[in-house]
């Protein structure tokens, strides 16, 4: 992959292999490849949007870059050190600098907590307020960042809306004063109206506060809009991995273009032409053979099912792995 | 518009009104809606959550968990019957037979202890008048139908032994095997992925036009809707604030809140620095604002909807909208 001089985060052949356990001795029959020998850098004050369908293993990706899940292989350089090498309390000191939000707002904060508790938390975790006083300030400006007033700092998860509750945990995050936050899927169980009013917070605060974003979700119109540049994911593999221009304007692998396709445009009048992909995604237990997309690639060549397609550059910082390109 | 009136009249709502009484009051989920949907035409159902969308289908069903719901007003005419006056037992014949509903989650709408197969069998054996071994002949054709391959071996499974697309394909088996002249498919896409979306997308469309059946897509996706539906009613707090086809709707939309709802979805053919955004939140049911109930979250209300709530009004030809100043959008649409 091409240095990156200020990237702020770089994965270098990430694997996470999940073991599927069976039998009386729990012996090891076979593993779920959710992510599988994935390389991607961050620049800092970029916003990298990750997207694919569901189990393609997006969501596993955030959670070892954090460490909530072990890594099986690979590199997570976080400010030029290797993170996966920290000890536990090295990792703990980490996760000030590197934060995440969640997809579910109502399963994400504890219900018996407060919203001062909940945002409180952190603060008393990385002992960065000397007394109550001080925390109260905190988080009275912690709430009025992210749009909430101070008559909700005594109330609790369940008083609050979807969107406001997302906004609790966005304040949660941001507590520590993180350099990058990993947003799992933050607007997908959100009515449209308030998606638009938390994209548009998240951009918000990425200027003021010149926050990292990894965003992680399933809606290509979401991420296009708020990322900078665009990596596509499919069984476990980056795909392809470009600006968002390119991703729109000029996508090159097979899957990306299908993907695309899929998505209805909210325009009647608009007669586009569709690439319906056949069959399911693979089980990533028994991926295929060479390139995983070959069973249902349009494209698809001999040299597809047996070898696994390089990740290479094609043209300005856009990176594709697919064999058909190479004709 | 005209030559759609000319055709058959297959479901049209009067005036329906579905309360549910609870303890903390009464919470009017539908307050007076009218469609019309004719045979082979799409009808698309929109809004956000808790608008009353999926109350309006389940009312048609009569499905409604009574007590607290009831239809305390209104006519839900089905061919010229009146569904709403139906007992029960009336009810259960039309049900799967003249008209079928699919749901947004397959896993929670499919028996898990009985294949799909057997699910399948059992309503062609309550509608039609077949042995058991004609029924699973049947069902093997639904499921060819849909695009499930090798049939024969799949109406064995179980519904956790498919996918997600796969189960919604079983699923619209199930709703289609009785040729229903009237589907109601609420959020059937919502739960899958894209890729599947568009193949159960084109799964429907092909099938209408195949079996001349009339679909109402209750859907919260307007890429949705653009896409498949001929007319489109979108909802807010239990009321239709705007009614038109789908190009009058997506072309020139008239009722702020329309308008605005389009504003605030990000698209893959534009590119803008910020999103417009609808101010507040949906209001409670329970204590929803006097007069016009979006004038809480409208860019344009005034002392007049404050106070009162504008009539469904036809404002050009087929293009119906609940809103006193819509004439006033249009200068917000030049600003923006």
């Amino acid at each position: 992959m091409a240095v990156e001089s200020n990237a702020l985060l770089r994965v270098n052949n990430l694997k996470k292999y999940f073991p599927i356990k069976a039998g009386l001795f729990r012996k090891t029959v076979a593993q779920v490849k959710a992510v599988d020998d994935i390389s991607f850098y961050i620049n800092e004050g970029e916003t990298l949007g990750l997207v694919g369908e569901s189990g393609c293993g997006k969501s596993t990706t955030g959670a070892t870059i954090l460490q909530l899940e072990k890594a099986t292989a690979g590199e997570v350089i976080f400010q030029g050190k290797d993170v996966l090498s920290f000890s536990k309390k090295e990792i703990r000191g980490m996760r000030r600098d590197m934060q995440i939000i969640f997809q579910d707002p109502y399963a994400s904060l504890n219900p018996r907590m407060t919203v001062t508790e909940i945002v409180g938390e952190p603060l008393d975790i990385h002992k960065l307020v000397r007394n109550k006083q001080e925390k109260k300030e905190r988080v009275k400006q912690l709430l009025g960042s992210v749009g909430l007033s101070t008559e909700h700092m005594h109330r609790y998860p369940h008083e609050f809306s979807g969107g406001q509750r997302q906004r609790i945990g966005i304040a949660r995050a941001l507590a520590v004063e993180p350099k990058l936050i990993i947003a799992d899927e933050p607007v997908s169980a959100l009515d449209v109206s308030i998606q638009a009013q938390v994209i548009n917070l998240l951009q918000e605060l990425q200027q003021e506060y010149g926050l990292t974003y990894l965003f992680i979700a399933h809606d290509l119109s979401v991420v296009k809009h708020i990322s900078d540049r665009v990596a596509v994911m499919y069984l476990g593999k980056i795909v392809e991995m470009t600006s968002k221009v390119d991703i729109y304007d000029n996508p090159l692998h097979p899957y990306t273009q299908s993907l695309l396709s899929a998505i209805p445009i909210p325009d009647p009048t608009i007669n586009k032409e569709r690439i319906v992909l056949e069959g399911d995604v693979p089980s990533p237990i028994n991926p295929p053979s060479g390139c995983r997309f070959h069973p249902r690639c349009p494209h698809v060549m001999e040299i597809c099912r047996g070898e696994d397609p390089e990740f290479k550059v094609y043209g300005d910082n856009h990176y594709v792995a697919c064999h058909f390109l190479d004709r | 518009m005209r030559i759609l009136d000319e055709r058959e009249k297959l479901l049209e709502i009067r005036n329906l009104k579905t309360y549910f009484y609870t303890e903390e009051g009464v919470l009017k989920a539908v307050d007076g809606v009218d469609l019309l949907l004719h045979s082979g035409e799409t009808l698309g159902l929109v809004g956000e959550s808790g608008c009353g969308k999926s109350v309006t289908s389940m009312s048609i069903m009569r499905l409604l968990p009574s007590p607290p719901g009831k239809i305390v007003d209104g006519k839900i005419l089905f061919k010229g019957r009146d569904l709403a006056q139906l007992s029960q037992k009336e009810m259960r014949k039309l049900r799967g037979n003249d008209i079928s509903m699919i749901f947004q989650e397959p896993m929670t709408s499919l028996n898990p202890v009985f294949t799909i197969g057997n699910q399948i069998s059992e309503a062609i054996l309550l509608h039609k008048d077949v042995t058991k071994r004609e029924a699973r002949r049947q069902s093997i054709e639904m499921l060819k139908k849909v695009g499930i391959p090798s049939p024969e071996k799949r109406i064995d499974d179980y519904p956790h032994q498919l996918s997600g697309g796969m189960r919604q394909r079983a699923m619209i088996a199930l709703a289609l095997s009785c040729d229903p002249q009237l589907l109601i498919a609420d959020e059937p896409t919502t739960a899958l992925d894209v890729t599947i979306q568009a193949q159960i997308l084109e799964l429907m469309n092909d099938l209408k036009k195949s079996y001349n059946m009339s679909i109402m897509l209750i859907t919260h996706d307007l890429g949705v809707v653009a896409e498949t539906c001929d007319t489109v009613a979108v909802m807010y707090a239990g009321k239709i604030v705007e009614y038109t086809d789908a190009k009058g709707l997506f072309g020139n939309p008239s009722h702020p809140y329309t308008w605005g709802l389009m504003n605030s979805i990000p698209r893959l053919d534009q590119n803008i620095e910020k999103l417009h955004t609808i101010a507040g939140v949906v209001p409670n049911p329970l204590d929803f604002p006097e007069g016009c109930k979006y004038n809480t979250r409208c860019p344009i209300a005034d002392d007049k909807c404050l106070q009162q709530e504008a009539e469904l009004q036809e404002i050009r030809k087929g293009h119906k909208v609940r809103c006193w100043h819509y004439e006033r959008l249009e200068q917000l649409k030049k600003v923006h």
